[in-house]
């Protein structure tokens, strides 16, 4: 059984940040590069399938700069066999349907029987990758999966969507099949010291567009949004603190009553 | 990160007499075991604070003559000019770092039993002390007032050679000045007694005698308990304490207010266990509230939030934000507000334990929450700064999560190593600090004397701070609900493993008193229970409990106030004189017998079970055995001995061949794992080991410079030769 996770690294900001001299994005400097949460959890869940099976492979797959390679050694020290990265300069703020369009034939050249996605990262916040992916390969999918029990006699996985309102939805999906998972479906396991140093040691390619057969060309006719400019919303004044003894206090909270009231 | 402007009150500086504070934090006068005798850890404790940015240090109580001798119990000396030179050094310090110097003139009186100097104590009538062991002073008559003002002038002159900067007149906590002033100890019938002028002359003119030595150069400070908590008996705040204040404003260029004494200092330095931040508020900030006087005024009350600062001085209780026990807890904390950094601040739990060194009488102070107080000069522990370890690049696995785990895990990602994971088994990050917090009980009814009963979840915060510092270190990687066995320890790939496991509540009843289990315990039985079962809640606990309590300190009294406080009828069973021994030190005894009085506790010391059945413990007078006692309950709490859980410490030292096999160099155990002790050592013991992991045998500490006479001609640098060379010694 072969699975592909596709992982994103995703940034973090610190509590000061500053945004890039043309306001596109945030400053690099005041960012910090982590797995995106939920593909802790949609690892994990590769990871027990594998198990559960006694065999397979399990691939992790990323859309992302030199800063995104971290985030792949991770999951490979955590057990994902093999990772590829992707990046081309002309990626720089790639939208979900780019981004997209590059994991499709990365899933495709790999044949998988299922391809894991998260339900969105924390960065971008789209949630609209898994999907789209999904669609570009014209894949069963199931989105927002909570729960999640394959059976590989009938090559069928039974799932739990998460709806409003705590209503749950069940589905049966034969592979292959694409599911977007969502956070708290399982415990994530984390790599002890040993495996972060043997993950070094795992396969990990990293290529560029013209080794999937893209063009910049193709980037631009799949993307369906560009950022124009991020801006930093302005901070209220904050509150008044009142001080002073009770009778004083009093006084000016009358005060501020009749001057908002009039 | 700039410094968020709702603080910038806190760093306005303020005139003082002839000097000037750079911002209103200010360290008041306490105690560290230092004085002048050991002028390194003096200089260096203090120093630590000015270059954290607080605008003064002051000394301990300083004693002003031999007459004046607090032994055991360490206090600073100003009595020649051997002191002089040593206490120069302090003053030296903080000068460097821009920070005031303030020594506090101290004359004890009665409370002073002089042990060391075999000298009689005088005292304004022949009351003995409240304090002290049947120590009674000889009555001053006008001569010996004239001798004892002229021992404050004298010392005062030694103090402004030193390089001091403030100079305090001390009759807080009930010394001597405020022996004159209060009818408690009064009696006299002269111009110095009777009549609220004739009681406050004495301090007055010391006042005025010493302002004429040294008032030109040096500001003068008097510390003044405003309520002695003794009622019309002593001096009441509405009374006599502002009156006092109208009485000497002209002749104080710094107020430093406090209530109640030193018998019972606890009202003072109150415990986070029945005080809250900013307690002594409803007395002193009558003062400046009600117009009493025109002179900056600081004042204390364990303040620990910045919030709470702004509003002290805003609201007008004080000026000047006076702290001793935030300040040991974090000498950074007014450099953290200035640069924003709230969440690196290290807030003070308000355990007491440093204030129980003192109380013990001679070993060195020593902080929960800070593991480098007392260590800056004697083992050169910065508490901000951490020197990269030489052996860093050695992978670290340190095995659970609680007081020791967390801060040995903290202090070697400070010190720079490339890979450091710690592992806990529960779902839980802090250990026995979880459950401990729970004890007590809260009932939010100030009902207890000024206090209440608040429990101890201020002590929570070891967990907050440790938490939020390994969240920030990169090269720290926390792992939670993963309980590791042996096999997995040794495959893990670290090259150093760090046992921190804890330990656990014997069940049998073993215990230190009689070195044997008890007939009958049996704490894996549903009615009786380990104290952290109490917590947990997984037993019943029927109606009438009985806590045997033979560890001295705080478990068995806030397990029985736990359950008392919820409704049980408690019994508490102990071998020793009396409960919690160990809170006397921490000043915790006098709130707790209020409580557990009010709850209904029945306390049966020197007393012993023999036997435990279903519904009747059987127990014995520990002087004559023959004398039984039945007492018939429902449930039993063992609160006995504890033993290591460092089983697989053993294990994995018991295979030496397989160790090298799997690449690990070294297996240590630290904290409860090593062996059971209190909070404040299981932090130090992780501190020390992350500290001196790189030294030679680190597991060994490493020796430390001992102030000490050695025979013949010495300099400081024979001092510091006495360290070994080490990695991690802050540039003394």
């Amino acid at each position: 059984m072969k699975i592909v996770v596709a992982v994103k690294s995703v940034a973090a900001l610190d509590d000061e940040f500053e945004l890039s001299s043309d306001a596109s994005a945030v400053d690099p400097d005041y960012l910090e590069w982590d797995l995106n949460e939920w593909d802790g959890f949609s690892l994990e869940a590769a990871l027990e399938l594998r198990e559960a099976a006694g065999e397979g492979e399990v691939v992790a797959l990323t859309v992302g700069a030199q800063d995104a390679e971290e985030a792949l050694l991770n999951c490979l020290a955590k057990g994902a066999d093999r990772g590829v990265r992707i990046w081309d300069d002309a990626l720089e703020g790639a939208d979900p349907l780019a981004v997209a369009t590059v994991l499709a034939a990365a899933v495709e050249r790999e044949a998988p029987d299922l391809v894991l996605c998260g339900v969105q990262s924390s960065d971008a916040v789209n949630g609209a990758t898994g999907i789209a992916l999904a669609g570009l390969l014209d894949l069963a999918h199931v989105a927002v999966v909570r729960s999640l029990d394959y059976d590989p006699a009938t090559a069928t996985a039974t799932v739990e969507r998460e709806l409003e309102g705590g209503l749950v939805e069940l589905l049966s999906v034969r592979l292959p099949a694409l599911l977007t998972i969502q956070t708290g479906i399982n415990q994530p396991r984390y790599a002890t010291l040993r495996a972060i140093k043997q993950a070094r040691e795992k396969p990990l390619a990293v290529e560029d567009l013209a080794a999937l057969g893209l063009s910049e060309a193709d980037l631009a006719t799949a993307a369906g949004s560009r950022r124009r400019a991020l801006a930093i919303p302005d901070r209220g004044d904050g509150a008044e603190m009142l001080g002073g003894s009770v009778e004083q206090m009093a006084e000016r909270i009358a005060e501020l009553v009749k001057e908002r009231t009039g | 990160m700039p410094r968020d402007p709702k603080y910038d009150i806190l760093f306005e500086p303020i005139q003082i007499g002839p000097k000037t504070l750079k911002n209103r934090f200010y360290q008041v006068p306490h105690c560290i075991g230092a004085g002048s005798e050991k002028p390194g850890m003096q200089a260096y404790h203090r120093g630590m604070k000015a270059e954290g940015g607080w605008a003064a240090c002051c000394t301990e109580y300083c004693s002003i003559h031999p007459e004046s001798d607090d032994t055991s119990r360490v206090s600073a000396r100003i009595w020649d000019e051997g002191d002089v030179r040593n206490l120069a050094a302090m003053c030296d310090r903080l000068h460097e770092f821009g920070a005031l110097a303030g020594i506090e003139l101290w004359y004890g009186g009665p409370h002073a039993p002089c042990m060391e100097t075999r000298a009689t104590p005088r005292g304004p009538s022949q009351v003995a002390s409240d304090f002290e062991l049947n120590i009674f002073p000889r009555y001053m008559d006008k001569d010996d007032i004239d001798t004892v003002q002229q021992m404050y002038v004298d010392a005062a002159l030694r103090a402004r050679e030193a390089g001091f900067d403030i100079i305090y007149v001390y009759g807080a906590h009930a010394y001597l000045p405020f022996q004159f002033l209060s009818p408690y100890y009064n009696r006299r019938s002269d111009e110095y007694g009777g009549s609220f002028e004739n009681r406050a002359r004495f301090w007055r003119e010391s006042l005025i005698k010493v302002r004429e030595a040294v008032g030109d150069d040096c500001a003068i400070a008097s510390r003044f308990a405003v309520d002695h908590l003794l009622g019309p008996a002593s001096i009441e705040v509405g009374e006599d304490g502002v009156r006092f204040v109208e009485h000497c404003d002209d002749v104080v260029d710094l107020w430093d207010f406090t209530v109640g004494d030193i018998a019972e200092w606890g009202q003072n330095a109150g415990p986070s266990r029945f005080f809250e931040e900013n307690h002594e508020a409803p007395y002193t900030k009558q003062v400046k509230l009600g117009n009493h006087t025109n002179k900056p005024v600081v004042g204390v009350g364990r303040i620990t939030n910045p919030d709470t600062m702004v509003a002290i001085i805003k609201s007008g209780q004080y000026d000047i934000i006076g702290a001793a026990r935030p300040s040991i807890s974090d000498p950074f904390l007014p450099q953290k507000i200035d640069e924003g950094r709230l969440d690196d601040i290290r807030e003070c739990i308000g355990c007491n334990q440093c204030i129980s060194r003192w109380e013990i009488g001679g070993p060195p102070m020593v902080c929960t929450q800070n593991a480098t107080a007392g260590e800056e000069y004697r083992r050169g522990w910065h508490p901000e700064k951490f020197h990269p370890a030489a052996n860093r690049e050695k992978g670290v696995l340190v095995i659970g999560a609680g007081p020791a785990g967390m801060e040995c895990a903290m202090v070697l990602g400070k010190r720079d190593f490339s890979a450091v994971h710690l592992v806990e088994g529960s779902q839980e990050i802090g250990g026995c600090v979880n459950w401990i917090s729970k004890l007590g009980h809260s009932d939010g009814k100030e009902n207890l004397f000024r206090g209440s009963a608040r429990g101890l979840g201020e002590w929570q915060r070891i967990v907050n701070y440790r938490q939020i510092q390994l969240g920030k270190l990169k090269n720290v990687e926390v792992h939670l609900g993963s309980s590791l066995s042996v096999e997995q320890v040794l495959e893990y790939g670290a090259e150093i493993v760090i046992v921190a496991t804890g330990c656990h509540f014997a069940t049998d009843g073993l215990n230190a008193a009689t070195h044997a289990p008890i007939e009958g315990a049996d704490a894996t039985l549903d009615w009786q229970l380990t104290p952290d079962e109490v917590v947990a809640g997984a037993k019943a606990i029927g109606k009438r409990v009985l806590v045997l309590e033979n560890e001295a300190y705080f478990m068995g009294v806030s397990v029985a106030q736990k359950l008392a406080g919820e409704g049980h009828e408690v019994h508490i069973v102990t071998q020793a004189a009396d409960i919690a021994k160990y809170m006397d030190y921490t000043l915790e005894a006098p709130m707790l017998h209020r409580d557990l009085h009010r709850l209904g506790v029945k306390v049966h010391p020197q007393t012993m079970l023999e036997k435990i059945e279903p519904g009747v413990c059987h127990a014995y007078n520990i002087w004559d055995p023959s004398h039984k006692d039945r007492f018939e309950v429902d449930s039993v709490v063992l609160c006995t001995a504890r033993i290591s859980d460092d089983q697989i410490y053993r294990e994995l030292k018991s295979d030496r061949a397989r160790l090298e096999a799997e690449g690990i160099e070294a297996v240590y155990v630290i904290g409860d794992a090593a062996a059971p002790r209190m909070i404040v050592d299981s932090i130090f013991d992780g501190h020390r080991l992350a500290r001196e992991i790189d030294s030679p045998h680190p597991e060994m500490p490493l020796p430390f410079i001992r102030e000490r006479r050695l025979w013949g001609n010495s300099g400081n640098g024979d001092y510091r030769a006495q360290l070994l060379n080490t990695a991690d010694v802050a540039v003394v």
